[in-house]
């Protein structure tokens, strides 16, 4: 079987708040076991699906192993070898039945899951699962034969839902509809799931990643913050430690088009390395950096902390973002080429909506740097933006 | 020309504004007046005549948004918001005990108890016990409360027509269906309680409110022969009753297994209906006698099945359902229920029982 995945404890919880209410007026009333149900998602890219499959420990104990739940937190100290072959009997996907795919368990870990609106938890083990097809097979329209837990307990189900759809552009939170995998008590079986994706191709996938980097940049208040801070001075010249008045047009532009430059080298590089996976940084001190990115840059905007050389503050700092950016395609899970085409995209989605902001701001900074208004306009941005790092940073500790 | 243009102008928009402050006016006189419904003594009536009057004694006690807050439309998928989840009106239809006066909440409680009966430890007494072991569970685990219990209408009540009375909340579900005066289903029903045994909350001990359910499984499956109970046993786990609300498996197995009641002894046969009669009996007397009647005909061809109970001995009543998913259903041409001993959720280190009733020819009946 296959499991699908979302190692970012924050997408993770808010996928968890999208997802819960979202069973409770399904028609056909999916959700509401007091005994938690195993759930499951499925990032589907062209050439594989990852599977991430949430298996409540309470229920997993009655058909693997009587007395998991006394102590959880051992089960994969004990029972790991055990519990993948378990998992890999009843998990089995194909387009035909004859063309078994290859199934591989990337990785087991134990977290809690929650019972439904008490709130109360449960010990959970999670199961990454890559699907693997057979060459020609279609992973838009597959069967996935799963029986975990099913096999043995009659009232459990799966709740299967696509949560990332490479080539149809649903690349986060997609509301396809969730379906369950159970027992069909009329006939005695538990039928295998049909999953059938609507087509897609790879120019929408590729669409869809340019919107996922606008979007990002244009809710990430925290990058866009970092660009427009170190802009903020960019106009001006150097008088004495001070900003002094305008630099001219011609240095202003060429200034502003080295730091934007210098920055978009910067976050591209480490997108790439990151997203290719050659680069992994833990998410919460790359968080800070950035947070503490926007400080420095507010700072210097006060007084010139590193006059002419912003540009190299903007690759640094660059590097920073784009580690960010390359987790949230990481999470995505995708196969190799679907990857490639993924980074291009959603790097190009990232510049565009730079170049927007740029192209908006900059004719007002020549303007306004100008009058005597701008020192003002200048202090005040800048206070803003330290404080505003500043709880960023406390926040993220 | 033009003046008279102006004139007409201005008459259209007075006319207007008359218009507006009229109809706004009514809007505000039918908000603040309490309601259509009035307060009546309904102490003479008996039945499902009862039963309405109480149903508008306790509709005369609302404000009119609460009225439409209870009153909602009898479809089919109203019918099927019912709930085992401590969700309250997420999964419910209807108003919350929460937000009901002492006065309202006396009104709703006054119907209930006529329309669930008053057979010892079933019915009104069963009701309100279980809201009592929320309560119980509230001291350990905000969220669990008797305030989380709601009333609905679906349809407005009447002699004539059809409505449906949903009342219940975390571990109790009863939807009752009235039609030109009879009970036409009262089902699904959903019973269970956390804490196990007896419990204590605010100076007053309560028994089990599933005792009689409990009791009456054990005795039906302890006065079986070991052969009888070999018969009976089926393979699989249960974690939970199979046809619990919003469940994923929510479709009656068309096969019916274990043991076939016409071919126990007849002691056992007796034991099967004493068991059905545990869940039976929540609804007013007339009602109930007329479903054990249909259930008693139908019982020759009614199945018992069980699962798990591997201390469960012939002979032992108390060797049965002791652990997590000890199972156990009764599956007739009409009647099913399911009894499954869970593991705790808020107190984890004991069980306790989990249970519905369905029919297979009567739930959500007409919808």
């Amino acid at each position: 079987m296959h499991i699908p995945l979302l190692n970012n404890s924050r997408s993770r919880s808010i996928w968890r708040l999208l997802f819960l209410p979202f069973l409770f007026w399904l028609p056909g009333q999916l959700a509401a076991h007091p005994s938690p149900n195993t759930l499951i998602f499925l990032d589907v890219s062209p050439k594989k699906v990852m599977m991430e499959v949430q298996i409540p420990i309470p229920e997993l104990e009655l058909a693997f192993k009587p007395g998991l739940s006394k102590e959880p937190e051992k089960l994969l100290e004990r029972w790991e070898p055990q519990l993948r072959e378990y998992l890999l009997a009843h998990i089995h996907a194909y387009n035909q039945k004859s063309r078994p795919w290859g199934i591989t368990i990337e990785k087991l870990s134990l977290s809690h899951g929650k019972y439904p609106d008490s709130n109360i938890s449960y010990q959970e083990v999670t199961a990454w699962v890559n699907l693997l097809p057979q060459t020609g097979d279609d992973t838009r329209n597959f069967y996935l034969d799963y029986d975990v837990i099913m096999h043995q307990v009659i009232n459990h189900a799966a709740l299967v839902s696509v949560r990332s759809d490479w080539e149809n552009g649903g690349m986060e939170q997609n509301k396809e509809e969730v379906q369950a995998i159970t027992w069909d008590l009329q006939n005695n079986i538990i039928p295998p799931m049909q999953v059938n994706l609507q087509k897609g191709n790879w120019w929408t996938g590729f669409v869809s990643m340019v919107k996922l980097g606008m979007h990002h940049i244009s809710v990430g208040t925290d990058h866009l913050m970092f660009l427009l801070v170190l802009l903020l001075p960019a106009t001006l010249r150097v008088n004495k430690g001070k900003w002094d008045g305008f630099g001219g047009t011609r240095n202003s532009l060429f200034g502003l088009l080295k730091i934007v430059t210098a920055f978009t080298i910067g976050h591209s590089v480490t997108l790439l390395l990151g997203a290719i996976g050659w680069v992994k940084l833990p998410t919460q001190p790359i968080e800070i950096l950035i947070a503490f990115s926007i400080l420095v840059s507010a700072v210097h905007a006060l007084r010139p902390l590193f006059p002419g050389k912003e540009m190299f503050i903007a690759a640094g700092f660059g590097l920073v973002h784009g580690l960010a950016f390359a987790s949230i395609l990481t999470n995505l899970h995708l196969d190799a080429g679907s990857t490639a085409l993924s980074i291009l995209g959603f790097n190009m989605g990232i510049e565009l909506m730079q170049l927007f902001v740029v192209a908006i701001t900059v004719p007002w900074l020549i303007i306004l740097s100008k009058k005597t208004i701008y020192t003002p306009v200048r202090i005040t941005g800048a206070i803003f933006a330290s404080l505003a790092a500043i709880v960023w940073i406390i926040q993220r500790i | 020309m033009k003046r008279k243009q102006m004139v007409l102008l201005i008459s259209i928009v007075s006319a207007s504004l008359i218009a507006t402050t009229i109809s706004c006016k009514k809007k505000s006189d039918s908000d603040s007046s309490t309601s259509t419904y009035a307060s009546t003594d309904c102490s003479s009536l008996s039945g499902v005549a009862k039963i309405v009057c109480l149903a508008n004694n306790f509709l005369s006690t609302l404000s009119s948004a609460q009225q439409s807050q209870v009153v909602i439309a009898l479809t089919l998928a109203n019918a099927k918001r019912w709930s085992n989840l401590p969700c309250g009106l997420s999964c419910r239809n209807g108003i919350l005990f929460s937000a009901l006066t002492d006065a309202q909440k006396a009104a709703a409680l006054a119907l209930i108890q006529v329309a669930s009966g008053t057979v010892s430890n079933e019915g009104y007494e069963e009701f309100q016990t279980i809201r009592a072991a929320d309560d119980y569970l509230g001291l350990s685990n905000s969220g669990y409360s008797s305030g989380n219990y709601v009333i609905a209408f679906l349809g407005t009540p009447g002699t004539t027509g059809k409505w449906m009375l949903q009342f219940g909340g975390h571990h109790y579900a009863q939807n009752i269906t009235y039609n030109n005066s009879v009970v036409t289903s009262i089902t699904p029903l959903h019973e269970a309680v956390e804490p196990n045994g007896s419990f204590t909350v605010n100076g007053t001990t309560y028994t089990s409110p599933l005792a009689t359910e409990l009791a009456a499984m054990r005795d039906m499956l302890s006065t079986c022969t070991s052969s009888e109970l070999s018969s009976a046993k089926i393979s699989g786990t249960f974690s939970d009753c199979l046809m619990v609300p919003g469940s994923t498996t929510n479709t009656f197995p068309s096969t019916k297994q274990g043991i076939k009641v016409s071919s126990l002894s007849s002691a056992a046969q007796t034991k099967v209906m004493t068991a059905i009669a545990a869940w039976v009996n929540d609804v007013d007397p007339t009602t109930a006698a007329s479903y054990l009647t249909t259930y008693q005909n139908e019982l020759a061809n009614t199945y018992v099945c069980y699962a798990a109970n591997s201390s469960g001995t012939s002979g032992s009543a108390s060797s049965f359902f002791t652990t997590n998913t000890d199972y156990v259903r009764i599956d007739g041409p009409s009647v099913w229920i399911e009894f499954v001993c869970q593991n705790g959720v808020v107190i984890s280190n004991q069980i306790h029982y989990h249970t519905v009733m369905r029919d297979h020819n009567r739930d959500y009946i007409g919808l």
